[in-house]
């Protein structure tokens, strides 16, 4: 058992905790970014996870980067993309997960991204499918340091987390109509782009750094109960100056 | 919208890739129109009469799947449109009930915070498209997405499908700082970056990463 971070009982709270939050976010008008980022911080927090990320199919044969727990992930994950081999790739591809246990014992197979991974001090990959049918319309990826596999439990968190935020972005009551989620993956790749635009509105106006313009904007959002993407469109286009943003939110709380 | 409507080679352009869309997919028909609010709207190219049609039915009334689609920015995607249109667009139900159409796939044009406008295909018989004539029907509106947005910017398209890409983060996070500095728009924000790329002989994204990480001043490309 490699050092787990959290006690047995607290870790369950947290669990449950995490499974409520996400289910709360689904049940009225949801954002579908934010979902995905609380998914992967809940992944760092709860399993023994170093870092976080998730890729969606922008369903045009490529995939993007949505959702990650560090800049760090995030260049991990493009870069998986720019160079067209790992773990992410091959989940995505095969629609089942990839777990690798050290990375090291993988430079043949993808000869590029397991040196990086290894260099930026990674030791483990594990990817996991969000799968819908027979269709997979994205991965869930978690980074270790350490070398070694997650236990049994924890990859079933894993795949009920995955499962769950792949229903919220689907929407449960609409499941079966595949339109739905061209829509929804569609909107969700947008909206990232004008949430970028929104945290640099924010970073200016508040001389802050790029991600405590995001939590920011998230804390403002929850705090009104209004979607992400609404809050970061009406920043980007003035019709929300970012100084009545900023003034209400003055500290983000930890979650 | 002027820039748009006068540019006759980018338009002929334009409707070049949405007939070649509407040969390689299993649709009927296709249009663009290009909004500036509910109200302003113009119909910059339709395939066909009833690609027509439906627009001037839809803008007239204000509402249906385009109109929808536009409004709410995120693709409105009807299948079945006989069976969905009756429920939810009942007045445009109605004005289209003597067309002989079956499906309506209503896409936005739009560039982060940018609403452009919509392309709309059409087909005579209900059914969902594949996942291949998705990629084919996304790529397409990317591409008229880029060739508009372009000219909104006041230059030539190229280049700019790329720029709209969400992968290019810190792209969008130094728009972000140029509309907050300078109070301006999100077009003319993105224009400003691409301009001082090109006369200081960098590419976008190193331009973008000097605003983000602050060694550039965003107020040095207010001039």
């Amino acid at each position: 058992m490699t050092g787990r971070a959290l006690s047995g009982t607290k870790r369950e709270s947290r669990l449950l905790r995490a499974f409520v939050q996400l289910a709360d976010t689904l049940v009225d008008d949801y954002d579908v970014v934010d979902v995905l980022h609380q998914l992967v911080e809940h992944c760092v927090q709860l399993l023994d996870a170093t870092a976080a990320g998730l890729m969606l199919s922008d369903q045009r044969g490529g995939l993007r980067v949505v959702a990650y727990s560090s800049a760090q992930t995030r260049m991990l994950e493009l870069f998986q993309l720019q160079a067209s081999e790992g773990p992410c790739l091959d989940c995505v591809h095969s629609g089942e997960p990839v777990l690798v246990a050290d990375l090291s014992t993988e430079v043949q197979r993808w000869p590029r991204f397991a040196p990086l991974a290894m260099e930026e001090g990674f030791a483990s990959v594990h990817a996991m499918p969000m799968r819908l049918r027979r269709e997979t319309i994205g991965t869930l990826n978690l980074f270790r340091r350490d070398t070694g596999l997650l236990s049994e439990e924890d990859l079933l968190v894993v795949r009920a987390l995955a499962d769950t935020a792949t229903i919220g972005i689907l929407q449960e009551r609409a499941i079966r109509r595949g339109e739905i989620v061209t829509e929804q993956l569609q909107t969700a790749l947008n909206s990232r782009v004008v949430i970028e635009q929104a945290k640099g509105v924010l970073a200016f106006a508040g001389n802050l750094e790029m991600e405590k313009a995001f939590q920011a904007l998230r804390e403002y959002s929850r705090n009104r109960g209004r979607r992400l993407a609404d809050v970061a469109r009406e920043l980007v286009v003035g019709e929300l100056r970012p100084d009545d943003l900023l003034s209400s939110s003055p500290r983000p709380t930890e979650a | 919208m002027a820039a748009v409507r006068d540019s006759e080679s980018q338009l002929d352009t334009l409707a070049r890739v949405i007939r070649a869309c509407v040969d390689v997919l299993p649709v009927d028909g296709a249009s663009i129109s290009v909004m500036s609010g509910p109200r302003e709207r113009e119909t910059l190219y339709a395939s066909d009469e009833i690609a027509a049609k439906i627009e001037d039915v839809q803008f007239n009334l204000g509402e249906g799947p385009c109109f929808e689609a536009f409004s709410t920015r995120r693709p409105v995607l009807v299948p079945d449109l006989p069976q969905a249109s009756a429920l939810e667009w009942p007045v445009f139900a109605a004005a289209i009930a003597a067309l002989p159409i079956g499906a309506i796939f209503a896409f936005p044009l739009q560039a982060g915070a940018i609403g452009i406008g919509a392309v709309d295909l059409y087909r005579r018989r209900p059914g969902w498209l594949s996942g291949d004539e998705l990629a084919v029907a996304l790529e397409v509106v990317d591409l008229v997405t880029a060739v508009l947005l372009g000219l909104l910017l006041g230059e030539d398209g190229d280049g700019l499908q790329d720029v709209l890409s969400p992968g290019r983060e810190q792209v969008h996070q130094a728009t972000g700082m140029l509309i907050a500095a300078l109070e301006i728009s999100a077009e003319e924000a993105l224009a400003r970056l691409r301009g001082y790329a090109f006369v200081t002989d960098r590419s976008l994204d190193e331009v973008a990463k000097d605003v983000v990480s602050r060694k550039l001043s965003p107020l040095e490309l207010g001039r």
